[in-house]
């Protein structure tokens, strides 16, 4: 397992990257490419924001009100980014921190899939979080919650990390390479995050709106966190059990 | 001669139905074989619908338009 360094990234904790959310998401599609070059079967790396911004799949460019909305959003120091996994918008901040893993799988496998890449994060993610004396750490949905799907870490059913994916065919063979990303609230309050993504909601003139309830920030679990002692941990169980049924042979 | 482009079978798991997210080449377009012509979003996951074959590409599914493994999707002309 190859932990990459990216020029423009500098380290700060232990593990733990800081950089702008424009590299930020860079690096992580140089993660995917790296594997599908067959530059090496598994990377993970572990970023939280110097800046911020919203940050949504591309598609949603399309929407009526998208140009407008954006021109509101920058007004409000929140320029929107797209990214290339999929979803739908969420803030990126100092307050977040990022993890993804790219993995190289072979398709047909019963092991490698998408739930079992979404486990492949969530799992150790949770057990991150149990040593840390969080007991009710689970992988499921959480209602109200913006950008929500079937894989969210919740923490008492709230959201704690959302979790999406992207697949790419590797290069020149059937093997797939699966880039898995997690963003985790650490600081700040769910009231501020949400209020971002529903202002979003507003400039577009979608009617959905996403509570703040449904949301939780590590701080608020684990209020004396050691940022630098608890996050080489979390990194060493995600790459614990890098070699699991379903990924491929080193090429 | 023409060919199809198919969400394919082994892209995912289940009977979960995708989402077409994005058309990166234009209804009529040439593409090469091997090139990016899609995106379909199933769970939070994008995956890349490659052409299977060079040709003008003729587009059946719309974005946002749901389609399951299997679905044609579009297909290419000599």
């Amino acid at each position: 397992m190859n932990m990459p360094l990216t020029g423009a990234a500098e380290p700060t904790t232990q593990g733990l990257r800081r950089m702008g959310v424009e590299v930020g998401l860079a690096s992580e599609q140089a993660l995917l490419e790296m594997v599908c070059e067959g530059e090496c079967n598994a990377l993970a790396l572990a970023w939280s924001p110097t800046d911020r911004a919203l940050v949504m799949p591309r598609r949603h460019d399309r929407l009526a009100g998208f140009p407008a909305a954006r021109h509101r959003l920058a007004a409000m120091d929140w320029p929107v980014l797209f990214r290339a996994t999929g979803g739908t918008p969420v803030p990126q901040s100092p307050a977040v921190i990022n993890l993804a893993l790219a993995l190289r799988c072979r398709v047909g496998s019963s092991a490698a899939h998408l739930e079992w890449g979404y486990h492949r994060l969530g799992d150790p993610w949770c057990a991150w979080l149990a040593s840390l004396g969080v007991a009710d750490a689970d992988l499921g949905p959480t209602p109200g919650a913006y950008c929500d799907g079937r894989f969210n870490v919740r923490i008492g059913g709230r959201k704690l990390v959302g979790t999406a994916q992207r697949w790419q065919r590797v290069r020149g063979c059937r093997d797939m390479a699966l880039l898995v990303h997690g963003a985790m609230q650490l600081d700040d309050t769910p009231e501020a995050l949400v209020a971002v993504v529903n202002a979003f909601q507003a400039a577009i003139d979608d009617p959905q709106r996403f509570q703040a309830a449904s949301h939780i920030a590590l701080r608020d679990v684990v209020p004396d966190l050691d940022l630098e002692a608890a996050m080489p941990r979390l990194l060493e169980g995600l790459v614990a059990g890098h070699a699991m049924p379903g990924l491929a042979a080193h090429h | 001669m023409s060919t199809a482009i198919t969400v394919p079978e082994d892209l995912w798991e289940g009977d979960n139905e995708g989402v077409i997210t994005a058309w990166l080449v234009d209804d009529g377009g040439q593409v090469n074989q091997g090139d990016l012509v899609a995106e379909v979003m199933v769970d939070k996951a994008q995956y890349e619908i490659k052409a299977p074959a060079a040709g003008r590409l003729t587009i059946a599914k719309q974005e946002d338009e749901v389609v399951e493994r299997g679905t044609t999707i579009a297909s290419l002309d000599d």
